[in-house]
């Protein structure tokens, strides 16, 4: 059953630490063109359902270029560029950026400590120099030699990957449903 | 004083190329201010005509956009992170400014400008922005971290601001503000004077670029080459769309996006420029890696891999922030994997 191996294949990543996205579980989206729902995160897989643009749909988690989306009781893979979340329901007007986001952000918990609110061209303009916070900085800098041990201890390899050229044609029209 | 008149409308070029000679200057000796406009004009030729000899006459915007040294280009940008934290200082929490460190040296490791100087830092700042100065400065502001779920989302945005250092970005657009808009004049070349107020008059065009943004198109470009060096570290290039899809879903009003709207194109724009170009071969790359996943929620409680059950992921808009409590967001199936020796 479909739904079950995508169940099973979300439990396995889930279970080996993906990068799954915490806050999109269960959010809301809709398709931006139309979808078929893969059974697995490969193009190859079985297509579970086909979906038409502006199909509403749950977003399960996504896994780097792929989105989990969930329609009606069947659940199925996407392309993370085939969908758009829905507006967060944050305060079009909040009292301060700290409170919009908190909600916008579903009260994700940050453990850091309050700093400046908003930081707005007022304060980036007739900002003084701070030279001891710039000496803090120099602090926690890393070494090339540091920072391949990082990465080694990430299972992060270096690949050959040649550059990107800009796209020849316009950018496919994406609906601004955010705006 | 007689070459101030001499120059006439060329002074601000000229100072300019003062001012950039100047910062290069500051962390060595200390040089009068008339030591470092000699030896900058007696560098200095204009088809032909050497422009210390003539008195400066005949400056063409050219001459100030010369190619920046390196050592010039680190000093200004050292700069100009200082002044950036004077608006916003750090976060006060050195494991996580070191793991940005960590990250955002390996992926600079992998650009053509590996040897910079590279420094990153959270600023502890609610807004969500990011920053990056000349010669190897970046910053992310805690509200974007705060939007952040893995290492490779990290990744593509830390990518994105090297890229625009490794573009020259803001060197260029610094060069070609100062030579419109600055206003110092050789009357502040007094003796041994110029470097502070050089450095802090270039600072702060450094600063006015922050709040002008840049290019469409350079950001656009940051993009580009962003996804290919996150994807040559080694990491999901992915990173930076899932990021930009989340800003997408905010309210796309000086609420939550701040100056970052003023400054960057639209997310759905930057989206779609995305999608047109990575290759479909990319897709290979989105696998888990544990190994990422356990060290940033470690760094970020409460933030990394996460499966909350769906009546928690979304508040209603009534629900209190109430940030100290991570709340439902590590149900027992995300337990931390063993840290990789």
């Amino acid at each position: 059953m479909n739904v079950k191996v995508s169940m099973l294949a979300l439990a396995v990543l889930a279970a080996t630490g993906s990068t799954l996205a915490g806050s999109a579980w269960a959010d809301p989206g809709t398709t931006v063109r139309p979808v078929d729902l893969k059974a697995m995160p490969a193009s190859d897989a079985k297509t579970v359902l086909s979906l038409p643009k502006d199909a509403p749909v749950d977003v399960v988690t996504r896994q780097g270029a792929w989105i989990q989306l969930k329609s009606g009781k069947t659940t199925g893979w996407a392309k993370l560029f085939d969908v758009r979340l829905a507006p967060t329901g944050g305060p079009a007007r909040a009292s301060s950026n700290s409170e919009a986001l908190n909600l916008a952000l579903g009260n994700r918990g940050s453990s850091l400590t309050t700093g400046v609110r908003g930081l707005d061209a007022d304060m980036l303009e007739k900002a003084a120099p701070n030279p001891a916070q710039f000496a803090k900085l120099q602090t926690f800098a890393q070494t090339a030699a540091e920072a391949s041990a990082f990465a080694r201890a990430g299972n992060l390899k270096s690949r050959d990957v040649a550059p990107l050229a800009p796209a020849d044609v316009a950018a496919p029209a994406t609906p601004g449903a955010a705006k | 004083m007689s070459a101030r008149r001499a120059i006439g409308g060329g002074g601000t070029l000229l100072a300019i190329v003062a001012l950039l000679s100047g910062c290069a200057t500051s962390g060595g000796g200390q040089p009068s201010g008339t030591d470092i406009l000699k030896g900058v004009l007696s560098g200095y030729s204009v088809g032909g005509v050497n422009v210390g000899a003539a008195a400066g006459v005949a400056m063409s915007a050219n001459d100030a956009m010369r190619e920046i040294p390196e050592p010039e280009e680190i000093q200004m940008g050292n700069d100009i992170a200082a002044a950036l934290l004077g608006a916003a200082p750090l976060v006060d929490n050195r494991a996580q400014q070191v793991y940005v460190n960590d990250v955002g040296r390996w992926l600079a490791l992998h650009s053509a400008r590996p040897d910079l100087p590279w420094k990153f830092g959270i600023l502890d700042t609610d807004s969500i922005n990011a920053f990056a100065t000349p010669g190897g400065n970046v910053f992310l502001s805690r509200g974007l971290v705060m939007q952040m779920h893995s290492e490779s989302e990290l990744a593509g945005v830390l990518a994105h601001e090297i890229s625009h250092v490794v573009l020259k970005h803001h060197l260029k657009d610094i060069q070609k503000n100062a030579t419109k808009n600055m206003a110092l004049d050789l009357a502040s070349l007094k003796a041994g004077g110029l470097v502070g107020e050089a450095a802090q008059a270039v600072a702060r065009v450094g600063m006015e670029g922050f709040v002008r943004g840049l290019s469409r198109e350079d950001e656009m470009q940051a993009d580009r080459l962003g996804v290919v060096i996150a994807a040559r570290a080694g990491y999901d290039p992915y990173g930076l769309p899932i990021v930009l899809q989340d800003l997408a879903a905010l309210p796309q009003d000086e609420s939550a996006m701040g100056q970052f709207l003023h400054t960057h194109p639209a997310p759905t724009e930057r989206l779609a420029a995305l999608e047109a170009i990575m290759p479909a071969s990319w897709e290979a790359w989105s696998i888990a890696n544990p190994a990422l996943a356990g060290r940033f929620a470690r760094t970020f409680p409460g933030q990394g891999v996460a499966a909350a059950p769906a009546a928690a992921a979304r508040p209603a808009a009534q629900k209190p922030a109430t940030p100290s409590k991570p709340a439902a967001k590590a149900p027992a199936k995300t337990a931390t994997p063993k840290p990789v020796p």
